[in-house]
């Protein structure tokens, strides 16, 4: 009797080790942009689209959407998350150090992880996570005190925690990590306090390192000789958005952040690689293929954190594998992913500091146009012409869709000295005297000629990202709390909701039995749309 | 002058951040400093630790080491802050007095090694746990196991070893939260037994038997049944005395990664 008791329990045992239902497979992300109903990667797809093939909500009935329910924390940072839906269920990550588990059709919460943090984080510009990763019955995610961390996705346990680097000396994570194959790949950081931004993949089981890149090369290797000095040591480069990757080419795209000091490259005379660069690496390896710098020798903080959107197209005649970017700089980018080769650049915003871009990618700078100490006023303003919000990419449309910044900030330079964990910046910017002129607009672009298409302002500069979807909409969220459906091919407003704070989030949609949900993030909340 | 203002303002933030502590280790030493941080854990602390940090509904402090960090500085960090998404609440008091509760809580230490001890053998107890007792099947030991009860991976920093035992032969006597047993039928007549994971007036989410994680609206459901029993079975009749001890001394060596007892 009691062996009998004991061994149905131990087949229960086995029936649950075995047990991989709703289990996410690296087949699964790769067929997530197709896969309509979750959400599973920061962008919803490794090509960083943003665009979803659900339709139920679409032009002719949106002006229905109504709240379905909604996620509110006390939270006073900044709430950047970009949700993951899988199975049912929606995980998020609160700031500083919080992840939640929610009901993805009513809002409830199934469980909690929080992290204990140190007393001084260092972030410049908040203590902000943007998400998650998944894979298997894991979650993943880059923590403000510098850890990579797995998580059980059912039950919110800690399963292994690997440290990045000392958060004290100015390192954090913020990006929603990258999972490929068996990796979780992050980056860090700290581009304002004289860091050395790196790469790091990870074993998904056991957390242990594959691999590390810096994005600022050390003695011997390529680039190393664009840092005069030591600077390279200090030089920032940070990671801070979640790359695009091409599984075809086994290679991932990494936007890289600014050089630092910021607004004084004295110190660091040079190009500055990798610095505001895409860098392409091999997943495997973490090996560079080719790099592309948008802005050499940067000294307007014009970090090339902005998604890298992949994208298949004819140009001139001939079918090939893109990569177009949106750069805080002020221009559109298209380059061969498969090569790194820049095939085209195009002012989206008012920029002042350049005449043009040259054949090779290089931009011919304006004179004069560098920070001064007496302060000089230059466009795009230091939040650039667009930032790390996402852009959207409709294959039904074929129109790229950006949230633009439009505006101007007075520069300064000034003295600075590295101490580890401060603030290594060279002076600083000024928005008050330009700010009043400012104004943000969502803009769709023909992706090759980068024509604009339309453009729908939202007055106020944005820092909300965009997502389209098959419906024909594109959803956007202006800084006035304004969350809005515009008409992908017009970008006429079909819909519009004030949710009562900024929105510095981008939206992301799924669908649980067979309706259709949209998500945006604003103030301290989480708000979920649906039709009636 | 427009750039100072900026400046003063950027300067604020830091400000913010900064913690109170001024000390790395412990400054208080006194017999008065240890009498009153006697006296103020009584009021802040007791009812959830218990006088002598052993019981009650907070974790058990009279241990060797502890699951946040045992340096002076993280303890009181720790203090100060307290866990977020826990009971354990942050605690608004002058450095000094935290200090000097400090120096009290350090003292249960001393009694730690009688809080969870068993004679049994530990390499038998494993086996049990493993395998003979699909306590595995159940309950996680670090990366391994199941999810419907908690996590055992620090059983021996957390519970006494009395608390084990009873524990193991009367699982209902006490249901710990969040592992509340249901067992419910849905419209279909399916019947659905785990453990609750929340409820509100109109739903209840449910990690069933195979660890899915489900939700049932209540009006759809033919009967609902939240039984105060637990769903972990009564081991006195299934393991012999030998066994039980073996596995009681097989969890009170449970103390978490090795990393963090070495700390
Ligand atoms: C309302 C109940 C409650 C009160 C009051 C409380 N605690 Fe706690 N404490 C907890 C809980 C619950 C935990 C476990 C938190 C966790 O899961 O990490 C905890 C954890 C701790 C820990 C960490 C144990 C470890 O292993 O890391 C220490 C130390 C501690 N408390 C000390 C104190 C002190 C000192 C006070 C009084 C100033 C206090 N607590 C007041 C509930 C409480
Ligand atoms: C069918 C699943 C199941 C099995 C098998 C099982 N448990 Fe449990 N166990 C639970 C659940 C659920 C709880 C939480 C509810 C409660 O307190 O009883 C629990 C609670 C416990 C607790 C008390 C935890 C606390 O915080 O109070 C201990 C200790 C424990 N189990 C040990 C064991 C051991 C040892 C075995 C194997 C001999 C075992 N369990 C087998 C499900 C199980």
């Amino acid at each position: 009797m009691k062996v009998l008791l004991l061994r149905r329990m131990l087949l229960s045992a086995l029936l649950c080790a075995a047990g991989a239902a709703g289990e996410v497979t690296y087949q699964d992300l790769l067929d997530d942009p197709d896969v309509a109903s979750d959400w599973l990667n920061y962008h919803g797809g490794y090509a960083g689209h943003r665009h979803s093939l659900l339709d139920e909500v679409n032009r002719s009935n949106v002006e229905s959407l109504r709240l379905q329910w909604a996620f509110q924390e006390r939270i006073e940072e900044k709430f950047e998350v970009t949700p993951l839906v899988h199975d049912g269920i929606m995980y998020i990550t609160v700031p500083p150090g919080d992840v939640y588990a929610l009901d993805a059709e009513t809002g409830a919460r199934l469980w909690r992880y929080s992290r204990r943090m140190p007393a001084k984080l260092i972030a410049c510009c908040g203590l902000v996570n943007r998400g998650l990763a998944i894979l298997g019955d894991r979650l993943f995610m880059a923590t403000l005190d510098a850890y990579t961390i797995a998580l059980d996705r059912k039950t919110g346990r800690l399963l292994w925690e690997t440290k990045l680097i000392d958060y004290s000396l100015g390192y954090s994570g913020t990006l929603a990590p990258l999972v490929v194959k068996d990796m979780v790949m992050v980056g860090t950081a700290g581009g304002e306090y004289g860091i050395r931004g790196f790469i790091d993949a990870f074993d998904v089981e056991t957390g242990e390192r594959r691999w590390r890149f810096y994005t600022i090369p050390g003695p011997g290797e390529f680039g190393n000789d664009t840092w005069s000095g030591d600077s390279w040591k200090t030089g920032g480069a940070s990671i801070w958005i979640t790359p695009s990757y091409d599984p075809e080419l086994n290679l991932v795209y990494w936007g890289v952040g600014n050089p630092g000091p910021d607004w004084n490259g004295d110190v660091r005379l040079g190009d500055n690689l990798f610095s505001d660069s895409v860098v392409a690496l091999d997943a495997d390896t973490g090996k560079r293929k080719w790099h592309f710098q948008f802005t050499p020798h940067d000294v307007h903080d014009w970090d090339a954190t902005q998604v890298m959107v992949l994208i298949d197209r004819e140009y001139r005649g001939v079918e090939r594998k893109l990569l177009v970017t949106a750069n805080r700089n002020g221009f559109i980018y298209m380059l061969d992913r498969e090569t790194g080769e820049f095939l085209k650049a195009t002012q989206f915003v008012k920029q002042t500091w350049a005449v043009g871009i040259s054949e090779e990618g290089r931009p011919i700078r304006r004179p004069g146009m560098e920070p001064s100490a007496e302060g000089i006023e230059v466009f795009p303003a230091v939040a650039g012409g667009t930032n790390w919000m996402s852009p959207a990419y409709s294959p039904d449309t074929g129109l790229l869709y950006v949230s633009c910044r439009e505006g101007s900030s007075t520069y300064y330079k000034g003295e600075t000295e590295y101490r580890p964990g401060t603030r290594y910046w060279g002076s600083l910017f000024v928005n008050e005297a330009t700010m009043d002129k400012w104004y943000g607009a969502v803009r769709a672009f023909h992706p090759v000629t980068a024509e604009k298409v339309w453009e729908h302002n939202l007055f106020r500069p944005v820092w909300a990202g965009l997502l389209s979807t098959a419906g024909g909409l594109v959803f956007a969220g202006g800084s006035g709390g304004f969350f809005k459906a515009l008409d992908s091919e017009s970008g006429e407003e079909l819909w519009r909701i004030n949710l009562g704070a900024s929105i510095l989030a981008s939206p992301m949609t799924y669908e649980i039995n067979g309706r259709q949900l949209v998500v945006v993030a604003s103030g301290g909340g989480l708000f979920v749309f649906a039709l009636p | 002058m427009r750039l100072l203002t900026s400046i003063a303002l950027l300067a604020v933030i830091p400000a913010l951040l900064s913690a109170a502590r001024t000390h790395e280790t412990n400054p208080m030493s006194s017999p008065e400093d240890f009498e009153e941080g006697r006296r103020l854990y009584r009021i802040n602390c007791g009812v959830c630790h218990g006088m002598e940090g052993k019981t009650g509904r907070g974790a058990r402090l009279a241990r060797r080491s502890y699951r946040h960090g045992n340096s002076d500085a993280a303890l009181f960090d720790l203090i100060e802050a307290g866990v977020p998404g826990t009971d354990m609440p942050g605690l608004w008091l002058e450095e000094d007095d935290i200090w000097r509760i400090l120096l009290f809580v350090r003292t249960f230490a001393e009694k730690a090694s009688e809080v969870c001890n068993a004679s049994g053998d530990v390499a038998a107890g494993k086996r049990v746990f493993d395998s003979q007792g699909s306590c595995l099947a159940c309950h996680t030991v670090g990366p391994r196991g199941g999810r419907l009860g908690p996590d055992m991976s620090f059983a021996g920093v957390q519970y006494t070893d009395q608390q084990l035992r009873d524990a193991l032969l009367e699982p209902s006597r006490e249901v710990t939260g969040r592992y509340e047993t249901v067992r419910l039928v849905t419209a279909e007549g399916e019947r659905v037994e785990g453990v609750v994971m929340n409820e509100n007036s109109y739903n209840i989410f449910v990690m069933d038997r195979s660890e899915n994680i489900r939700s049932f609206r209540k009006a759809e459901l033919q009967s609902l049944d939240l039984p105060e029993e637990s769903l972990m079975p009564a081991y006195g009749d299934l393991l012999s005395t030998a066994d039980l001890e073996n596995l009681i001394a097989y969890l009170c060596s449970l103390h978490g990664p090795a990393e963090e007892v070495a700390q």
